[in-house]
């Protein structure tokens, strides 16, 4: 029926594409912080900035392993409640063993343990991913908080408290990680064959499957990694709060998602870079920063992110960068 | 090809055991097992609690049959309570209040729909942001701190009974025949099938599809306001946190109770049992003394078996 | 000017109770870009008649439809009902002259009943306002039925209907409407013989109460039972329209195939093929093909043919792994296969499938993503994506296949149907596949993008590939291919050799008996 087809304008160049996207976060970003460094005196010290980033760095952590599972058309809900199950864990090993390095693997390892139980709950069970990953999501809530009996866990050896809050050659060692995983996540997608896969299911898993590519593994693979990056976010968030708590990933999943749809990615998939993704979870937590220095109340944060959120994907959707329709 | 139609109610009838029979086995497995499980005070407990759920996921229910979602359907709520709490308050008049919580609610779901139906925003993200929008409204209208001296009269509205039946009950049963004559015998309820089923086919009867599905959407948040009625008599107060993340509580119910997630395939009433086998869950498991950790990880496996039985029977 | 507009030939009067038409067009014509899809088509229908409307795929039955419903505006040409001229300029004009159109693809919705389907935008309303009278909804939908002699409950959900019940609903729907003309579209393609039968029943029936039909068909048994009259049309040209008694089987054929042998997909067939590369033996799948045995070699291009709905996707699925297969053995160069498509694509199947959008290709990526998807294991061993090499790749089938993009990194939605097509083949072209099984090819390309694509086909084949080729265009396949299967009803009806492949002989084979 292609006759009938209402030709949208449709993006020409597919690549320069992502990039003029990218630059128009990138501008977005900067132009914050241009207006933030003239309205305040605040924003533009070395403190304010490394605190920005530092901020920026767990959203990231958490954002850019979502970004994969939004890649492929899905949607991980259940990384907020990993983070606590992940962090209490690590944290119990940690304590009982003294081990940073025991904990830490605990910590990933629950993680990617959460990630590979979605995946297959997804694949194999044909739930649709954002309630499956609901469902898993109260499960881990409520083992955590039963294993926790309300109680906290506090006090980890230096060595580990050193990813949180220590330096390594002069750079925060979250900030560190976070280029690091940003060069990993981006070699990842971008240089990979793994990576193009990803994009191609999430463009078209009908025609991915036809083309001899093995989607139901691809699917595992990125819930898994998402959940990994769930368990080192955990460990970050445990090392910079030096306590556990059964609650503290709760709020983190929503502004995950928003940093990764602020930053471009598409919920019908095969749109989003993991650099996008980065800028996304920069512009929130620079507004959030802003707002923080010009006194705003923290009473705001949800409305303002709400609207960025909104704001990028009709913008999206009006430049046809993510257009609902695929046949 | 199968040759054989299914009459309307003999289909119902086989898609009842999902919930029905999780419901019934619930029931038997607590009246066992639960001391006071049975008593007339504790059933009529887990009625009460069930009320403000029921009223957020029978619009849930309309909402996702058109192939929608509303993530923002708690904190509107909470909202609408804030509000509420705060006109009552300064000017002592229920209905000056619930009118308040109302607009609110009203107002916040006529945008939703707009957001989704005009500006093509995918409904997971539309309501994502309006999510955001409300929840950050409530801390700033009460300033993050609950709003008190709710009067007598709206604290009645939960704790009073009307004829031995306590009201919230009265409420909610109103409201469930409301939606079913809505859904079942108004033009309107035949349109949201339609929605999600085959919208080319409703526009092709002439329907303007949008009007329908904004209209979807601005009843989930009038019945956001009316629950607010509910939940700030439960409560005493206004509170700006109060009902955040029921909208998930909602979707659970609404799935368990066999509501599909595709082609417009809803059923209100199995609703009504997916929200009665959670609150029967929370108060057996309370009752069996098992904290509420747990219980919020069964209805995590409840929601899971329930999705996986509709996957089953969907199978093609 | 009117002379233009004179019908194309005298109504007899013997089939004709009335002397002026229900409706009547002149001289339609509608012309896409790069396609006249209607040539001054004239057409006419009386009550009470059963206008058969014939043609290959593609010579215009589809277009036609669309502007008697109002869904194309014709570029010139009139209308006539009862003899008064009208216009058509939307679906509100067609429905007000009781024109209803049922389309292969049903305008339902599955979980409404069958009264809320019939009577859907159009409800009685209630005492109450907003409310609909149920009671008088389903007394008129049960009226409607009864019409149509449909014993079946008001309140059933129609998702739970088969095909041929959801067909009844639709008429029922049109009926409701009050339709005096109504126009099918292939109505029969996905019935049994007994649905078919109660279909035709109904047909009569309505024929009987004075209404109109526009039948389409593909099937000459049913042409000559229910026909009244015959148009065929070709090329989006009325090539002939007349009466069944007039008329035989063969001399329809001649008609719909009738043009003078296309040269421009002439090939130099193959003569001595080489090994057998594909050996199918007693495939049978979920998806309802029974016992399903071919061969090809390599260097052959082997026809696979039928009428839609007779199994030939569900063979090209079956062999390559897409749809469950419950017993038989498929053996690609003597390797008995299993598993996906996965496994398919790394034994050198490749499936060119039916529905380019939708199962083709990622219409959001490049044209370079879409030509190396299959074949990134082959290019990057290592997993390690080259972007540099891939573009090189990509330019060089680019420009190997002739694509029409000016580099491979333009998104594959903005290219022509063509285009598109030989990226899907140069996807599997990157993958070295040794085994192309084509569904439908040349599906919605124009003739100039066919004959590339053919000439891509036969390059394949001269390089030692294998190929099997499902098409509903019986000209492509006299043409084009070595050899042909027929299918009929999931069972392959016949082997036809070079010989004796001619379009006669494949409607033999695949027409139901």
């Amino acid at each position: 029926m292609s006759t009938l087809d209402i030709r949208r304008p449709a993006p020409a160049f597919a690549v320069s594409q992502d990039l003029v996207r990218l630059a128009y976060r990138l501008l977005a970003a900067g132009l914050i912080c241009l207006a933030l460094s003239l309205t305040t005196d605040a924003f533009l010290s070395f403190a304010n900035i490394i605190n920005v980033l530092r901020q920026a760095s767990l959203l990231f952590f958490m954002a850019s392993g979502l970004t994969l599972v939004i890649l492929t058309g899905g949607l991980d809900l259940s990384i907020g409640a990993n983070i606590a199950l992940s962090a209490c864990l690590a944290a119990t090993v940690m304590k009982a063993t003294g081990s940073p390095w025991l904990g830490g693997l605990v910590g990933l390892g629950t993680g990617t343990l959460v990630g590979l139980v979605n995946g297959v709950l997804v694949t194999s069970l044909r739930i649709p991913a954002f309630i499956a990953t609901y469902g898993t999501m109260w499960i881990i809530h409520g083992l955590t908080y039963y294993y926790m009996a309300g109680e906290t866990i506090h006090g980890f050896p230096p060595e580990f408290r050193a990813l949180g809050s220590g330096y390594l050659w002069g750079v925060p060692v979250p900030v560190f990680l976070m280029v690091v995983f940003l060069a990993i996540g981006s070699i990842f997608t971008q240089r990979t064959t793994y990576g193009q896969q990803i994009y191609a299911i999430g463009a078209n898993p009908v025609a991915a499957h036809l083309s001899g590519i093995p989607v139901m593994k691809r699917l595992v693979l990125v819930y898994a990694i998402s959940g990994a990056m769930a368990g080192l976010a955990s460990l970050v968030f445990l090392a910079r709060l030096n306590s556990a708590e059964g609650d503290i990933g709760d709020s983190l999943t929503l502004p995950a998602i928003a940093a990764a749809l602020i930053g471009g990615a598409s919920l019908f998939g095969g749109v989003g870079t993991v650099s996008g993704t980065l800028i996304g979870a920069l512009i929130l937590t620079l507004v959030l920063n802003g707002m923080n220095i010009l006194g705003v109340s923290a009473n705001w944060q949800p409305l303002v992110t709400g609207a960025i959120v909104i704001f990028a994907v009709w913008i999206d959707i009006k430049t046809g960068g993510r257009s609902s329709e695929k046949a | 090809m199968s040759d054989m139609a299914v009459s309307a109610r003999s289909f119902r009838l086989a898609t009842v055991p999902g919930v029905a029979v999780v419901l019934v086995a619930l029931l038997l497995v607590f009246a066992i097992a639960a001391p006071g499980f049975t008593s007339l005070p504790n059933l009529s407990n887990v009625l009460m609690q069930s009320t403000i759920l029921l009223m957020l996921a029978l619009p849930m229910t309309l909402i996702i049959m058109t192939e929608g979602l509303d993530l923002s359907i708690g904190a509107v709520l909470t909202l609408a309570s804030v509000v509420l709490a705060l006109v009552v308050v300064s000017t002592g008049s229920m209905l000056l209040g619930l009118g308040a919580g109302l607009a609110v609610g009203v107002a916040f779901g006529v945008v939703n729909g707009g957001l989704v139906a005009h500006l093509g925003i995918p409904p997971f993200v539309a309501t994502l942001g309006t999510l955001g929008a409300a929840q950050g409204l409530a801390l700033i209208v009460s300033d993050g701190q609950s709003v008190v001296g709710i009067p007598r009269e709206v604290r009645m509205i939960y704790s009073g009974t009307f004829g031995g039946i306590p009201i919230p009950v009265i409420i909610a049963i109103v409201v469930y025949l409301a939606f079913h004559g809505l859904l079942y015998h108004t033009r309107f309820g035949t349109y949201i099938p339609a929605l999600g089923g085959n919208r080319e086919a409703l526009k092709l009867a002439g329907i303007r599809d949008t009007r329908v599905l904004v209209a979807v959407y601005a009843l989930g948040g009038f019945m956001a306001g009316l629950a607010a009625l509910l939940l700030t008599a439960r409560m005493s107060s206004g509170h700006p946190t109060a009902a955040l993340g029921m909208e998930f509580d909602a979707i659970a119910a609404v799935a368990v109770g066999g509501t599909s997630f595709e082609r417009g395939n809803g059923w209100l009433f199995g609703t009504l049992l997916g929200v009665l086998a959670v609150g029967v869950l929370r108060n057996g498991l309370n009752l069996l003394a098992l904290p509420s950790s747990v219980q919020v990880a069964c209805i995590g496996v409840l929601v899971i078996l329930a999705l996986f039985i509709d996957a089953l029977r969907s199978k093609p | 000017m009117t002379a233009a507009f004179e019908p194309a030939w005298e109504p007899p009067p013997m089939v004709t109770p009335e002397p002026t038409p229900l409706l009547e067009l002149r001289g339609i014509s509608k012309t896409f870009p790069g396609v006249k899809a209607l040539d001054d088509v004239s057409f006419a229908v009386w009550p009470g008649e059963v206008h058969m409307l014939l043609g290959e795929n593609g010579a215009g039955k589809s277009s036609l439809m669309k502007v008697l419903c109002g869904a194309y505006r014709p570029d010139g040409g009139a209308f006539f009902h009862r003899g008064q001229q009208v216009e058509i300029t939307g679906p509100a004009d067609a429905r007000r002259l009781g024109i209803a159109v049922i389309f292969q693809e049903f305008s339902l919705v599955p979980y409404l009943d069958i009264a809320q389907n019939i009577f859907l935008g159009r409800e009685f309303p209630g005492r109450i306002p907003g409310t609909v009278d149920t009671r008088r909804l389903h007394a008129e939908a049960r009226r409607v039925l009864d019409q149509i002699g449909m014993d079946i409950d008001t309140r059933t959900l129609v998702h739970t209907l088969g095909v041929a019940q959801q067909q009844m609903v639709e008429i029922a729907k049109a009926l409701s409407q009050n339709a005096r003309i109504l126009v099918m579209d292939e109505p029969t393609a996905a019935l049994s013989d007994r649905e078919t039968e109660r279909l035709f029943a109904m047909v009569r029936k309505l024929q009987a109460d004075g209404v109109a039909l526009v039948y389409i068909s593909h099937r000459m048994a049913e042409v000559f039972e229910l026909g009244d009259r015959i148009t065929v049309l070709r090329d989006g040209r009325k090539v002939g329209s007349v009466l069944p008694a007039e008329t035989n089987a063969d001399d329809l054929v001649r008609l719909m195939v009738g043009r003078v042998v296309d040269t421009t997909y002439g090939r130099d067939f193959c003569t001595a093929p080489g090994d057998v590369v594909l050996d199918v033996r007693g495939l049978t799948a979920e998806t309802g093909i029974t016992d399903v045995n071919l061969t090809v070699r390599a260097g052959e291009i082997v026809g696979l043919c039928g009428l839609v709905g007779s199994g030939r996707t569900e063979v090209a699925r079956a062999i390559f792994g897409a749809d469950k297969v419950v017993s038989g053995e498929v053996r690609v160069f003597g390797k008995l296969r299993s598993g996906g498509p996965e496994q398919a694509a790394r034994s050198g199947i490749a499936l060119i499938p039916e529905s380019r959008k939708t199962q083709g290709l990622a219409l959001i990526r490049s044209v370079g993503d879409n030509l190396l998807v299959s074949a990134l294991g082959r290019l990057f061993p290592s997993g390690v994506f080259q972007p540099g090499l891939a573009r090189r790749e990509a330019d060089d089938l680019v420009q190997r296949l002739r694509i029409a993009t000016p580099n491979s990194r333009r998104t594959v939605k903005v290219l022509s149907g063509g285009n598109q097509q030989k990226v899907v083949i140069g996807k599997w072209l990157a993958a070295q596949a040794q085994l192309f099984i084509f569904d439908e090819p040349t599906r919605g390309i124009d003739v100039g993008a066919k004959a590339e694509i053919f000439a891509l086909i036969d390059g394949l084949v001269k390089a030692g590939a294998a190929v099997l080729m499902i098409s509903s265009e019986q000209s492509e396949i006299v043409h084009v291919c070595d050899r042909a299967y027929v299918m009929r009803a999931g069972r392959v009806a016949g082997e036809l050799a070079r010989a004796d492949l001619t379009e006669e002989n494949i409607v033999r084979l695949g027409m139901h008996q």
